[in-house]
């Protein structure tokens, strides 16, 4: 892109976002009915001070990372798992993957309530619903990582004489690992989201309750600290763990 | 035959240059080609790669402006695409891929102004002179390649314009397809006597076909010879193992063979100047 | 082995699991948390498909999701041409529609039921700005990638510019859009379910909340159970639409 093309494109893009900011503070500013929903940017901050100065921040943080920790752990392990050893029949593959991608395409947050009824309102519960959630695009990411490579290559390679460990090693692995690491970026994702939602329906603590509660009360200053937060913790995460990836895919 | 026939085709003094961003990516593609085509003949534009030779038969039909000169195609300017005069076939298949056969055709005549009681018969007649007339109501993809180009040729046929313009038609095909098509397209010049402009890479494809070949040099574009084929049409395969068919081959390789080397050399120092 | 094969080992292996939930379920399961599938027949019909307050739940929720589809359908294609018309447009705004679809949108649904209410309007508001997302990204990416050999080849052929639009850009567009319907579908169940769920003094979240608080696992698994039929359902629904429309891609 020509470099006249790229500095319209960023001050256009910097024109919205000031409007916006310019939009919010005003609007706000200016109408007391407004500032009911949407309070002036000032306020939000303070009350983002101070559930920062509180300790509020950290302790629903704590749980809600610890929560997603665990959740993904699990996600990842299993689902890598399963994925691994489905793959490398071809009757489990067509046995079973059908299964997993019709069970994926509902939306798995119908079953919440069990998750609910099961483990309770403490982390428990959004523990394994996170797990449960993200461990299918693992799965079936795994599964659709081994189960691609190239014949020739496993010819290849056992043609030379190596041993199953090796073979693995130098075709399986680096031939299923793009699409195994996609598939675990997808479920870190949908896992955090998960975690979060959960956490929103019904929870006594974490981030995800947070947000309910202060909502609940009318604290919308506060509400929107907490929301504002997680946005950015988000966008954060989301350019760490692309560029992580590009890194990886450039090497590989 | 075309002998003494009106001139349908006249190109007076046409190039082509892209500017580019700066100076050294101007790109003269085509420098002061003149040319005449008679009604009914049957002209190849042949030449190295990157010579022009698509881009002037764009600039004919109408799809491009040339920087410089003229052309004229029965005495009219010719400034835009002109679907009443010209029929354009390139080399990839332009049939849309949502729409049948026959939906295809039908939409090409509505463009051109054919009124619908007509665009069956047209359609079908077009469709059998190729031998694609099974297929009035397939869609595209459910065809091969060389299935799709000759639709693409019957279609340019039945818009009944007096010029057919076809830019490498073939070029995707493999050898035989194209030996087979282009005996087809040999026969149908003979009965409709249209004028034809054929853009191609291969010697072979030229001398089988056309009763004037037009070489043309290496970027920029000029034209460098013109050679007669006085074969009649329509041409049967044995034509291809006369002797004045290998004759007319190795004359078009000799005045060619320049153009290619200058070609490649042309590709190296660009190659290693920037990559 | 043969695909027949397949289908049936899956079909008994889903019998078998069936089978070890009854066993489970009747002889083994704490009662308050897990009923057996015989329970959970039993009480569909009373409590849930007999019942016309769950009925209405379940009914309201399907006109939310049908609407909310429908306007993400509409908005989304709109916007999605609007950015897609031009590259500076596309370059200044597409990144806006990422950074927002990057987001973990549930923690906009307190937001969203503090603006809209309680009622059906929330829960379409949350549907629809769920499944407008991949409409947008699938219809802008649909601008980019017309074959310009079929817009030229049919330019030669003599049509005007809305000629082009008509036979070229539009087929492509719509083929484009069922691509993404069945996405989008998902995504806008998704949102309504999740709002549904959330809002626990009616609609189905009320049921939801009522069967795990006082321990009913029978009519909480028939509940979700048809709602996981139906979103089986929809799903097919859409796919059938998809396949009819784009027929001719061999």
């Amino acid at each position: 892109m020509v470099p006249r093309d790229r500095i319209l494109v960023a001050s256009i893009q910097g024109a919205v976002v000031a409007t916006l900011l310019g939009a919010w503070y005003f609007s706000t500013h200016s109408s007391r009915l407004l500032s009911l929903f949407l309070p002036p940017p000032e306020r939000v901050w303070s009350s983002f001070q101070v559930v920062a100065a509180s300790g509020q921040l950290w302790a629903a943080a704590k749980v809600t990372l610890l929560t997603i920790a665990q959740a993904y752990l699990i996600a990842a392990v299993g689902g890598v798992l399963v994925g691994f050893l489905v793959a490398r029949s071809d009757r489990l593959l067509k046995l079973f993957e059908p299964l997993l991608s019709g069970l994926f395409a509902i939306p798995l947050t119908m079953f919440f309530p069990l998750f609910i009824l099961f483990f309770g309102l403490g982390p428990e519960s959004k523990i394994a619903y996170g797990a449960t959630y993200a461990f299918f695009p693992i799965a079936l990411n795994t599964i659709a990582g081994f189960s691609s490579v190239d014949r020739l290559h496993v010819r290849a390679i056992r043609s030379m004489g190596a041993n199953a460990f090796e073979q693995f090693r130098y075709v399986y692995f680096p031939a299923a690992l793009p699409v195994t690491i996609t598939g675990l970026r997808i479920g870190f994702f949908i896992c955090i989201a998960s975690v979060l939602g959960g956490e929103t329906l019904a929870s006594v603590t974490g981030v995800g309750r947070s947000i309910a509660l202060s909502a609940e009360l009318m604290e919308t200053a506060r509400m929107y600290a907490w929301i504002v937060s997680v946005v950015l913790v988000t966008l954060v995460l989301n350019l760490l763990v692309y560029a992580a990836e590009s890194r990886l895919r450039r090497e590989s | 035959m075309a002998g003494d026939a009106p001139i349908a085709v006249v190109i007076d003094r046409v190039s082509k240059t892209y500017p580019g961003r700066s100076a050294e990516q101007r790109v003269t593609a085509l420098e002061a080609v003149s040319l005449s085509v008679r009604k009914g003949e049957f002209v190849c534009l042949l030449g190295p790669s990157g010579c022009g030779k698509s881009t002037l038969l764009g600039i004919i039909g109408g799809m491009l402006a040339p920087s410089t000169g003229t052309v004229t195609v029965n005495g009219t300017k010719v400034t835009g695409p002109q679907p009443r005069n010209i029929a354009f076939v390139f080399q990839e298949s332009t049939l849309l891929p949502w729409y049948t056969v026959l939906e295809n055709f039908q939409i090409a005549l509505k463009l051109q102004g054919i009124g619908a009681s007509a665009w069956r018969d047209r359609a079908m007649q077009a469709l059998s002179s190729v031998g694609m007339e099974q297929f009035v109501n397939h869609y595209p993809n459910q065809l091969s390649v060389g299935m799709k180009q000759r639709i693409n040729v019957a279609r340019g046929i039945c818009l009944g314009t007096d010029i057919l313009l076809l830019d490498e038609p073939f070029a995707a095909l493999d050898e035989q397809t194209r030996m087979v098509l282009g005996e087809d397209l040999s026969v149908l010049l003979a009965r409709t006597g249209k004028t034809i402009l054929f853009v191609t890479h291969s010697l072979s494809e030229a001398v089988f076909l056309a009763d004037r070949i037009v070489v043309m040099t290496a970027r920029p574009g000029r034209i460098k010879a013109s050679i007669a084929v006085p074969e009649p049409h329509p041409r049967s395969p044995d034509f291809m193992l006369a002797p004045e068919f290998g004759a007319l081959r190795n004359e078009l390789y000799a005045v060619l063979r320049d153009e290619i080397r200058q070609t490649v050399a042309a590709m190296r120092q660009a190659r290693d100047a920037g990559g | 082995m043969s695909t027949a094969g397949i289908r049936l080992i899956r079909l008994l292996l889903i019998a078998a699991l069936i089978a070890v939930w009854e066993i489970y379920g009747r002889f083994f399961a704490n009662s308050a948390l897990v009923a057996p599938p015989s329970h959970v027949l039993m009480v569909l019909w009373p409590k849930i498909i007999g019942d016309p307050r769950v009925l209405r739940a379940v009914g309201l929720a399907l006109f939310e999701l049908a609407t909310a589809f429908a306007l993400a359908v509409v908005v989304g294609t709109v916007l999605g041409i609007l950015i897609g018309l031009s590259e500076l447009g596309r370059r200044s705004f597409y990144p806006f529609v990422l950074l927002l679809y990057a987001i973990p949108q549930v923690i906009l649904l307190p937001l969203f039921v503090l603006l809209f209410g309680i009622g059906p309007a929330g829960k379409i508001a949350f549907g629809f700005s769920h499944g407008i997302f991949p409409i947008i990204v699938n219809t802008v990416a649909g601008m980019r990638n017309v074959n310009p050999v079929l817009v030229r080849g049919t330019e030669a052929l003599g049509a005007s510019r809305v000629a082009v639009i008509r036979y070229v850009i539009l087929p492509h567009m719509v083929t484009t859009l069922f691509a993404s319907m069945r996405l989008a579908m998902t995504m806008t169940l998704l949102g309504v379910i999740l709002a549904e769920l959330f809002v626990s003094t009616a609609g189905i979240g009320y049921f939801t909340q009522l069967f795990a608080e006082s321990f009913a696992p029978a009519p909480l698994f028939a509940l979700i159970g048809t709602l996981a039929v139906m979103a089986i359902i929809l799903n097919e629904l859409v796919r059938l639409a998809e396949a009819r429309f784009t027929r001719w891609k061999d």
